[in-house]
């Protein structure tokens, strides 16, 4: 059975004026999923949400919310509600107010049970009893629940949310992430979310779409993103990566693996992208993915311990490369395990990977992110 | 000195030209006046005959009622005008759009409000420009005097006072976050809900400072009312005017003075009750 969609785009394009904010992007994204979508700031994400929601009008192409055609549909008449980044709680009502909000403009219910639903709602993210409640008593992580109850009362088909998350302090950031993700679970609402966090998407969502400059770079689960990124951009854009920058593609070991010289070492890695022997690329490699052997071994690449950022359950150790002909680094995630290498400044270490760990892509300047 | 009753001191140097100015221009003005009131005007004994004349004349009693009624008709209006376009300015319009209708609102204000009821009268008056426009364009067959009408005095007045009203309206809708607005409509608000329900009453501080000068300055008005009202304008103003010049009857002047004034401040608080708004916080 094909998976039911709720939202689809379909080569929706936004321009202002003379700039291209959203370029003919396309996307669906399946009923009761966590959808993120990532990219930097002015990447067009918020552009993408806003059109969703009903507040942008697309240039050209169609949005689709549960199969409909939303196109010429105002905001207040979509099946989908927005948690705005600065929550956009209504100071002048309490906290119960603020939930009703919607359900009074719905109208065809009574007052009781307005209330009632209201209430559900409130118990629902945590915040029973805490109706009669001003705004401005509320802590943060409280007003994020009120405006989660004020747009999950009227049961959205879509929920969108702005970044809702990006105002508050690392701790409470990392619970109600947490708290997000098993309400999306629970509820099984569509959950559409857009961060350039890129912690906060990988660790919550069933699928992330990457955005730069206004079109999609990759749309896969988390995993696949962080394993096997489409494009250089992903790769430099997700997660932690080393990036080896200049290298020369020497040959291919088969249609998937590469061999890069780069500054006079080789590497090996996956190849991201159709490449020829001779062309210019760079190597992505992840700082965990690399195995650290003290001493000198073969086949590996030599290197001298330059400095080790101590990080409680790891360490980050810095190992400048012996053999290469420019002065060329390479940053090793080491887990403290006890049978983990005691590796101080100044060890001689060898370093290698499996070709799956590494990624290469046609050189590209890098962005400023 | 010490340092803390040195500042203590500079920061009284600072407020006294002010403190002077409502002192001697305002203060003991109205002691005086306050006094007056209550003299005999002949013997300059104490007597509450002038606050009698007041309450057992049906006329001052009357004009007293007409220009009340008018001072918050004139107030509403404005109010009326002035919401719509304050938000207007602040909410849908762009940073230049909106810097060039605020300078087209104020622009006005540079010419002083007796010249400003001069043009309503060149407007107005029988051989003026609006008559004139009517009967050129075949709707009437003669001139038709516009002046010395209630709903003349009202539309001069309500120009008057318009960027009284705009200004705070603007201030207040300044700090409304757009997206409390975007929200309204998100969770299934349409136009009027939203205005009713998140943007009126986050600009009711604004409103409640606009109401309140338009108010006393149109209760307060004398030349936009004399001018355009002549002697049907019935503005109380012009009963005082009348004391203390043309019958030289100060301290029936006093007093009334002393009505309108008490008067005026305590309506102003009796809405302020009302509506539940903390002066200094409208303020």
């Amino acid at each position: 059975m094909a998976q039911e969609i709720d939202v689809s785009l379909v080569n929706v394009t936004k321009k202002f004026g003379d700039l291209i904010a959203v370029d003919n992007v396309s996307f669906d994204v399946p009923k009761g999923s966590f959808f993120s979508i990532l990219g930097p700031s002015g990447s067009g994400k918020t552009t993408i949400l806003r059109m969703i929601a009903g507040f942008e009008v697309p240039t050209s192409g169609d949005i689709y919310i549960g199969g409909e055609r939303m196109n010429d549909v105002p905001p207040n008449k979509r099946p989908c509600n927005m948690v705005f980044q600065r929550l956009a709680l209504f100071p002048m009502m309490n906290v119960l107010d603020n939930v009703m909000y919607g359900l009074r403009r719905r109208g065809g219910m009574s007052k009781e049970e307005m209330v009632r639903r209201a209430e559900e709602a409130l118990e629902r993210v945590g915040l029973a009893g805490l109706g009669k409640r001003r705004i401005h008593q509320l802590s943060g992580g409280q007003q994020q629940r009120v405006a989660l109850a004020r747009s999950l009362v009227l049961e959205p088909t879509v929920l969108l949310l702005d970044e809702p998350l990006a105002s508050l302090d690392l701790k409470l950031r990392q619970a109600m992430r947490l708290e997000l993700k098993h309400l999306q679970e629970r509820l099984g609402t569509t959950f559409v979310y857009i961060t350039h966090d890129q912690t906060v998407a990988i660790a919550m969502s069933d699928t992330i779409a990457v955005i730069n400059k206004g079109h999609i770079e990759q749309i896969a689960p988390p995993e696949e993103l962080y394993r096997r990124p489409a494009t250089h951009f992903v790769a430099s854009f997700v997660g932690e990566n080393n990036i080896l920058a200049e290298g020369t593609l020497v040959r291919l070991v088969d249609d998937q693996v590469g061999e890069v010289d780069v500054g006079g070492v080789l590497m090996v890695g996956r190849l991201g992208e159709p490449l020829s022997p001779g062309e210019k690329v760079d190597l992505f490699v992840r700082p965990e993915m690399i195995l650290l052997q003290l001493g000198k071994h073969t086949p590996g690449i030599l290197g001298k311990v330059a400095e080790i950022d101590f990080d409680g359950s790891h360490s980050l150790v810095v190992v400048q490369l012996l053999e290469s002909k420019r002065p060329l680094s390479i940053n090793v995630k080491v887990q403290h395990t006890e049978q983990a290498p005691d590796v101080h400044v100044g060890n001689v270490v060898t370093l290698s990977w499996n070709w799956v760990a590494a990624n290469v892509f046609r050189h590209q300047p890098l962005q400023g992110i | 000195m010490p340092t803390g009753l040195k500042r203590r001191a500079s920061l009284w140097l600072l407020l006294l030209p002010m403190l002077m100015w409502i002192g001697f221009l305002f203060v003991l003005p109205h002691i005086k006046l306050f006094l007056l009131s209550f003299q005999d005007r002949y013997t300059g004994a104490f007597t509450l005959k002038n606050y009698a004349t007041f309450f057992t004349n049906p006329l001052y009693r009357g004009v007293f009622t007409h220009t009340v009624v008018y001072s918050v008709l004139a107030t509403l209006i404005t109010l009326a005008i002035a919401f719509p376009a304050a938000f207007v300015v602040t909410k849908v319009l762009d940073e230049r759009a909106k810097a060039l209708v605020v300078i087209a609102i104020i622009l006005p204000y540079w010419v002083s409000e007796l010249i400003q009821a001069f043009t309503w009268m060149v407007i107005f008056r029988e051989t003026g420009i609006l008559s004139y426009l009517l009967r050129t364009l075949g709707i009437t067959s003669h001139n038709i005097e516009f002046l010395y009408h209630n709903w003349t005095v009202i539309v001069g007045l309500v120009y008057t006072s318009l960027l009284f009203m705009v200004i705070p309206i603007i201030n207040s809708l300044e700090t409304l976050d757009d997206s409390l607005i975007e929200a309204s409509y998100d969770l299934g608000g349409n136009f009027w809900s939203t205005m009713r329900e998140i943007v009126i009453p986050h600009s009711a501080p604004g409103i409640m400072v606009g109401s309140i000068m338009v108010f006393m300055l149109v209760l307060g008005n004398y030349v936009t009312v004399t001018l355009l009202g002549g002697k049907n304008s019935f503005w109380f103003t012009e009963n005082i005017y009348d004391q203390f010049i043309v019958r030289f009857n100060q301290h029936q002047g006093a007093a009334f003075s002393v009505i309108l004034l008490t008067f005026s401040v305590l309506f102003v608080w009796t809405v302020l009750k009302i509506t539940k708004q903390d002066i200094t916080e409208a303020m």
